[in-house]
């Protein structure tokens, strides 16, 4: 129970060093909602001219872009330090934590907070509204969704940063395949076939992150949830496995570490 | 008190390979004990082992061989249990969250060792008076002079207690005033703690006013481990002499008297007292005419510590 | 060359290495091209099974993304640097020495400009030849060049602008976020201008956007292209008032610095 404490003290004090300079916590919000707003401006114009995208419509494209844009506002804003774990892992900023009696993976994600990711997930849920998705009775569904989707983005993203712990300087690539995953979840699924959706459901999981979930608001299904919920439990667990090797391996000191 | 080590190392090695064909030894064999309570500085040049050694005794790096224990858990076996005992503060990286005021570490850390509130309440009392820190203790640490941080951040690192405090570098890059304050306040907490203390450093004089015992590394050996005075008694050759002099020049042609630098009416000698006693030296000085003032001082510990350094490069170490 | 000039030279020569360095970036760059060409070629492909006038020219379309991806992903993201500049007070000491800091960094981008034009270009060009089976004729891309090199220089200008901000922002990168957008939006990088609402061309042809993305990409699209005059004098003009905002801001920072000591 003391872990789950902590975790809570964690966030708290994490929450307060992201408000302290509220002037900057407001406008990295409400520019990073406007950011996503002005984006689908293109969407809407699009979506204007033409009926449909195999099936996908304005309001199918607004779900989609509230699930993501939900989903990675919560991990960013809870889980930031997320982005940060390469440049943690290259720099030797592990080593503080590790020398601490708290599980490090839980601390190096705690550590930091990003206000953008509020201004992500008021634009999500605008989003969300404005489809028409977003009523009493499938909120609590959405939540599911959202937290799922929020999940698999961490598992993922987890995974990612986690590179540098075997091959050095890859801060660049793991940005690229996180940013790489975002891109994806902004496009209907139609638009994808073959080869590439089976990549999109594994090694870059747009698919579980918002294609997965909007299916679900589409043409509810229990296998849609299962197929989320699993993802999500999947690739956490996948992540956590991935990074107790890194670590294992970092203090094995076989990266090659500046001495003295 | 226990009289089982609190810190145990014994043919410790740990080698890294810094190119395809280069395999460094950055710590090479490395044997030696610490008593609890005890003050220990380890020095040496970069690549000398000092971190290396840290890190593995803070359960953060595996060693190739050797054995280690640090009150009597083996650091990179029993990590989570040896970090509730353990305090780390390495001088170029922070623990304390930057936009925060130290209060807000504070309570943190609290909660990362399971310290009891009030117990934690009464120790940040008086160690906040004792570090005096009632000034900062809410100001945002981004706001706080260099020496200000340094104190929170050692704060920091004694709320739970600990029975071994790693230092990697704790008084760099502080001015003179702030290296005096830290320095004191780290040999008042190690006394009054009972707290034994490893610390590594560029800084002689943190050796000098916060330990009692120098473990000197080159290359990942220890080249000399023994307190500080038996080191200046030891490899202590020569005393420097500063003499101001009526007349303009003096002639000091004694053997074992070398001429470091020479100003209209003032000489500075080093001077070996085995080849001519020190007496001597100043009586062939005031022969010459009126000594007006005299300074005598042991060699600085840094000249002590380089020749160290290059008897040992000398021997082809 | 006097050594005035020769000075300019070497930065650009300094952005050049530093462009040629990053080859993760670069790499990073060529792949983001090659995967969103792919994705709209998809979705061309989706729109046009609807039959509709605007996806007639299919492979147009996907030419004309693949311009105003090749003049967005080749401009580096310079406020960044110059940000960090001048929030570690690394740019006091450039005011100390004899040279302009605006045009060192014009010269700069030029040199980074010239080092990644053509590996994101080869990337853009390859894959759309893959996804539409056609290309370009030579009279077209030989038009095209030299109005996106200029686009390319006015995008510079605007990052050059928001780094400056950060003399008197905590935070530039939510400036950079919305100018992006409007970047993509008022732009037309990836739908051509002409498929807005005749509101909303008329409201980007007040803005700079139009000139830097869709006017010079619009000279690939046969059935799009610009009145090449019109252009011409449309990124000139942006680019001079660009050049002047950015000296502006940088010594009215200049002597903010001065007065209150940074």
């Amino acid at each position: 129970m003391s872990t789950w404490t902590f975790a809570r003290a964690l966030f708290a004090t994490n929450l307060r060093a992201a408000l302290a300079l509220r002037g900057a916590f407001l406008i990295q919000a409400l520019f990073m909602l406007i950011n996503n707003l002005t984006f689908f401006i293109v969407w809407w114009v699009l979506l204007r001219r033409v009926p449909d995208l195999r099936g996908w419509r304005l309001d199918d494209i607004e779900v989609l872009f509230g699930i993501t844009a939900t989903s990675f506002g919560l991990v960013v804003a809870v889980a930031g330090g997320v982005r940060h774990l390469g440049r943690a892992i290259e720099e030797g900023e592990l080593d503080t934590l590790l020398t601490q009696p708290k599980p490090t993976l839980l601390y190096a994600l705690g550590m930091r907070s990003n206000a953008s990711g509020v201004g992500d997930m008021v634009s999500g849920v605008l989003f969300l509204v404005m489809s028409g998705h977003l009523t009493l009775t499938s909120a609590p569904l959405l939540v599911v969704l959202i937290l799922a989707s929020a999940a698999t983005f961490l598992g993922c993203g987890i995974v990612f940063h986690s590179l540098p712990f075997w091959l050095s300087r890859t801060e660049t690539v793991s940005r690229q395949l996180w940013e790489l995953t975002i891109t994806f979840a902004i496009y209907p699924e139609p638009l994808f076939g073959g080869a590439l959706r089976l990549l999109l459901f594994t090694a870059i999981p747009a698919g579980f992150v918002a294609y997965l979930p909007a299916r679900m608001l589409r043409d509810p299904s229990p296998v849609t949830l299962a197929a989320s919920v699993g993802a999500a439990l999947a690739y956490v667990a996948i992540a956590v496995w991935v990074f107790d090797r890194g670590v294992r391996r970092y203090t094995s000191g076989s990266r090659f570490v500046a001495f003295g | 008190m226990s009289t089982a080590p609190a810190i145990r190392l014994q043919e410790l090695t740990r080698t890294f390979r810094v190119a395809p064909t280069t395999v460094v030894r950055a710590v090479d064999r490395l044997t030696l004990s610490v008593v609890p309570g005890e003050r220990v500085a380890f020095i040496g040049p970069n690549g000398a082992g000092k971190s290396t050694t840290l890190k593995v005794l803070s359960g953060i790096l595996h060693p190739d061989s050797g054995e280690a224990t640090v009150l009597g858990y083996v650091p990179w076996r029993d990590r989570r249990r040896l970090a509730f005992e353990i305090g780390t503060v390495f001088g170029q990286r922070s623990q304390l969250w930057y936009h925060l005021p130290p209060r807000a570490t504070f309570a943190l850390l609290a909660h990362v060792y399971e310290v009891d509130p009030s117990v934690h309440r009464r120790r940040l009392a008086s160690l906040v008076e004792a570090f005096d820190l009632g000034a900062c203790l809410d100001t945002p640490v981004r706001q706080l002079s260099l020496g200000q941080r340094m104190r929170a951040e050692i704060v920091a690192s004694l709320l739970h207690a600990p029975r071994v405090l790693f230092l990697d570098e704790p008084t760099i890059g502080l001015d003179v005033s702030a290296k005096a304050t830290i320095r004191g306040l780290l040999r008042a907490q190690s006394q009054d703690g009972h707290a034994t203390l490893l610390l590594t450093s560029h800084d002689t004089g943190d050796i000098e006013h916060v330990c009692e015992r120098v473990v000197i590394l080159h290359q990942g050996r220890v080249l000399w481990d023994g307190s500080i005075d038996g080191l200046r008694r030891r490899f202590m050759k020569t005393k420097r002499l500063t003499l101001w002099s009526e007349a303009e020049r003096l002639t000091l042609d004694l053997p074992g008297a070398r001429v470091l630098a020479a100003r209209p009416h003032v000489t500075e000698i080093a001077l070996d007292p085995r080849k001519t006693a020190v007496g001597a030296l100043v009586d062939a000085a005031c022969r010459q005419g009126l000594l007006h003032d005299l300074t005598i001082e042991d060699t600085p510990l840094d000249e002590v510590i380089r020749d160290i350094y290059g008897e040992a490069a000398g021997h082809g170490s | 060359m006097t050594p005035r000039v020769g000075k300019y030279v070497a930065f650009g020569r300094v952005g050049a290495s530093q462009a040629l360095g990053n080859r993760a970036e670069l790499g990073g760059r060529m792949a983001f091209v090659a995967i969103i060409l792919g994705v709209f070629s998809s979705l061309w492909q989706a729109v046009a099974e609807h039959g509709l006038p605007i996806a007639a020219d299919r492979a147009a379309l996907v030419w004309y993304l693949a311009a105003t991806e090749w003049i967005v992903l080749t401009v580096p993201a310079a406020h960044v640097d110059i940000e960090r500049e001048i929030r570690t007070g690394d740019v006091t000491c450039h005011l100390t020495r004899p040279f302009s800091y605006p045009l060192a960094l014009a010269s700069q981008g030029i040199g980074m400009i010239f080092v990644r034009a053509p590996f994101v270009g080869v990337a853009a060009f390859v894959c759309g030849v893959v996804f539409t089976g056609t290309a370009p004729s030579i009279t077209l891309l030989a038009r095209f060049v030299p109005f996106a090199f200029m686009a390319m220089l006015l995008v510079y200008g605007l990052h050059v602008v928001i780094g400056l901000l950060a003399f008197w922002l905590t935070d530039v990168t939510p400036v950079f976020w919305i100018a992006q957008k409007l970047l993509f939006v008022l732009g037309g990088l990836m739908l051509p201008l002409t498929l807005y609402p005749d509101w909303m061309q008329r409201l980007a042809h007040f803005t700079p956007f139009p000139a830097m993305l869709g006017g010079p990409a619009g000279l690939l699209v046969p059935a799009t292209a610009p009145d090449t005059v019109r252009l011409a004098r449309d990124l000139a003009v942006w680019i001079v008032v660009m050049a002047m905002a950015a000296r502006a801001l940088f010594e009215r920072a200049v002597r903010t610095l001065q007065v209150s000591g940074g």
